[in-house]
């Protein structure tokens, strides 16, 4: 009998026990396929995203061919007569296409506006410059041309050494030269300004102790986390003609800092990538705060 | 603290205004919070001053600290009395790397042996812009407090700004400054205005100018002011063209505030109609003054307007082209020429 009832028992309990087993293996699989089942979803929606933007580029790339032959043909005729708001669409970022384009192939060809003034006496030219892909200042160059090419007028800022450069090269002989080194250094100092710039804006626990109008010197204060030491950083750009330094040194407490392959690679990553970039993997990488 | 420290204190305060003192005071930073609370910004300015003294006694605070907070005033107002602009001239090969610490330790080491004793200030301000603070002194006396000479240069940049500089004292700066920013020589730019800020940003070329583009000028698109497209302009082609020709030669939008131009005419008499001058042998001597409130603006609506002819007449196109106020013009050949003012240093 008291086997009998110990069975009862025993068994009673293990049955609970395969019940309770049971239970938590249960939900655990039917959340895995709930999971599972939503990631599908997620794909099968992502599938029909990029399916719609595929057909939406060939339709644009259908479109932006025939407005280049349009252009090219001089034709006045307007195709595309639906009247939807789509077409609509699809025509301005065509015509969006376009103007990039073309602004690509007016930078690589040097970028410079040129028109004659004052019935062929005077040459104005502009030359833009751009940083990562965002256009900045346009500087304008007035000359005149009789009796020899002179600089009557410009809105280049002081720092840039202007009469030098016009000393070294011949303006009448081959002014596209003198442009193109003008135009290093003016496209140099517009992306180091706006490199300064993004440093301000995106690093706020980065201090600037020192810049100069030029943008040629640049001293920050960063911090080392756990620490909570500062450290010194100075960039000098003694190229003017570059975006990047050609300097890089570390002080802490007004000693140059120790030699470590962490500070090694800061070095690095600030000679070699534009320094709001170089900043912002150093924190990714824990480096600074 | 003794008393001619207290006179200049008071009379420091008594040349701010009221309703400066409060941000005056916390820029200057020196105050602990308690000391500013006791302070009452309405009640009048000698109890107020009374009540700094007290705590400037309490503080020990002496020269350095008033003189301190003189500069920070002067510094966000800085448009009292006359600036007068000086050119650097002939870099030497370092001088485009000069940086601020260099450049603060020899000027100071540089004026010091030049004009024993002096008291000098430097503070680098947020727009990159050097302030020097001078008090000079000589050899019978202590460097001068009340009649400072104020400084403005940015490094890398070839002006400097000075306002308060006697003749005596000149070369001594322009010694000081020659040396420190690596530069051969230094000459006057005869440019002069009482804003500080209008005259750096005409040198420096940041207002709006306006070149000649082959699109369609933005000028003419922003100035419609089309009230009844029924009223029609009979010249709106030559108007937007003098609009253009003014703009081309004085720049859009707002323009650097200059209050003058003198032209200092040494031109022999032509006027037919009056022999006795005519007929003298010496030039002319005239000095001829345009002043307004905002010259340069005055000028180019004078040649918008069409009551200057356009082109402009390189006279007065001269003053932003080579940002200078002071024109010497002589007879040297056909038309008339200009000459800088006879160089310094």
């Amino acid at each position: 009998m008291q086997a009998a009832s110990a069975t009862g028992v025993l068994s009673h309990l293990s049955r609970l026990e395969v019940h309770a087993r049971s239970r938590k293996t249960e939900p655990q699989q039917r959340s895995r396929v709930t999971e599972l089942k939503a990631a599908a979803e997620q794909l099968r929606m992502r599938r029909e995203q990029l399916r719609a933007e595929v057909e939406t580029h060939k339709n644009l790339q259908k479109l932006r061919t025939s407005m280049d032959k349009r252009r090219e043909d001089k034709e006045g005729e307007e195709g595309m007569d639906e009247d939807s708001e789509d077409s609509e669409l699809l025509r301005l970022m065509a015509r969006h296409t376009q103007l990039n384009d073309l602004l690509y192939a007016h930078h690589i060809i040097g970028g410079y506006d040129a028109i004659k003034t004052r019935q062929g006496q005077g040459l104005c030219l502009s030359l833009p410059t751009a940083y990562d892909g965002v256009f900045l200042e346009t500087y304008n160059l007035e000359i005149d041309v009789k009796p020899a090419p002179r600089i009557a007028r410009h809105n280049i800022p002081p720092f840039i050494p202007l009469s030098d450069l016009v000393e070294q090269s011949d303006m009448k002989t081959d002014i596209r030269a003198f442009l193109d080194t003008l135009s290093q250094h003016l496209n140099a100092f517009s992306g180091r300004k706006q490199q300064l710039k993004l440093v301000k804006e995106l690093h706020k626990s980065v201090e600037v102790m020192e810049s100069n109008a030029l943008c040629s010197i640049l001293v920050m204060m960063v911090t080392v986390p756990n620490e909570k030491t500062a450290i010194l950083c100075t960039l000098d750009y003694t190229d003017h003609t570059r975006c990047l330094p050609t300097r890089v040194h570390f002080e802490c407490n007004g000693k140059p800092l120790a030699d470590s392959p962490d500070w090694d690679t800061n070095r690095s990553l600030l000679l070699e990538t534009p320094v709001h970039k170089a900043l912002s993997t150093m924190r990714r990488m824990g480096n600074i705060v | 603290m003794d008393d001619s420290t207290r006179r200049f204190l008071q009379r420091l305060i008594r040349r701010i205004p009221a309703q400066m003192l409060k941000t005056t005071l916390d820029k200057w930073g020196r105050l602990t919070a308690a000391q500013k609370q006791s302070m009452d910004f309405t009640e009048p300015k000698w109890a107020f001053t009374e009540r700094l003294l007290d705590i400037c006694e309490e503080n020990g605070w002496t020269w350095k600290h008033i003189t301190e907070l003189e500069m920070t005033y002067v510094i966000d107002n800085p448009n009292q009395g006359m600036w007068y602009a000086f050119q650097l001239m002939d870099p030497e090969d370092d001088a485009h790397s000069v940086e601020l610490t260099h450049f603060k330790e020899q000027f100071k080491s540089h004026l010091s042996e030049l004009a024993r004793p002096v008291s000098v200030k430097m503070k680098k301000h947020a727009d990159e812009a050097i302030w020097i603070r001078i008090a000079w002194g000589d050899s019978f006396s202590r460097p001068n407090h009340q009649k400072p000479t104020y400084v403005v240069h940015h490094l890398q940049t070839p002006y400097v700004f000075v306002t308060s500089l006697t003749s005596k004292q000149k070369p001594l700066l322009s010694q000081a400054l020659v040396l420190s920013t690596r530069h051969q020589a230094i000459k006057d730019a005869s440019l002069s205005g009482r804003k500080l800020g209008a005259i750096r940003d005409l040198l420096m070329r940041q207002y709006q100018q306006v070149f000649p583009t082959s699109y369609p000028s933005p000028l003419a698109e922003r100035n419609e002011t089309v009230s009844n497209p029924q009223i029609e302009k009979e010249q709106a082609k030559s108007a937007e063209n003098r609009l253009q020709m003014a703009c081309e030669a004085f720049g859009d939008g707002m323009l650097p505030q200059l209050q003058s131009s003198v032209y200092k005419l040494e031109t022999k008499f032509k006027d037919h109609t009056n022999k006795t001058m005519t007929e003298r042998e010496e030039p002319f001597r005239c000095v001829v003054k345009f002043a307004s409130t905002n010259l340069l603006e005055s000028l180019r609506h004078c040649a918008s307007s069409g009551i200057a002819s356009t082109p402009v007449t390189p006279l007065l196109s001269s003053i932003p082209l080579k940002g200078r106020n002071y024109f010497i013009i002589k007879d040297n050949g056909p038309g008339p020429s200009s000459q800088t003012r006879q160089t310094q240093n």
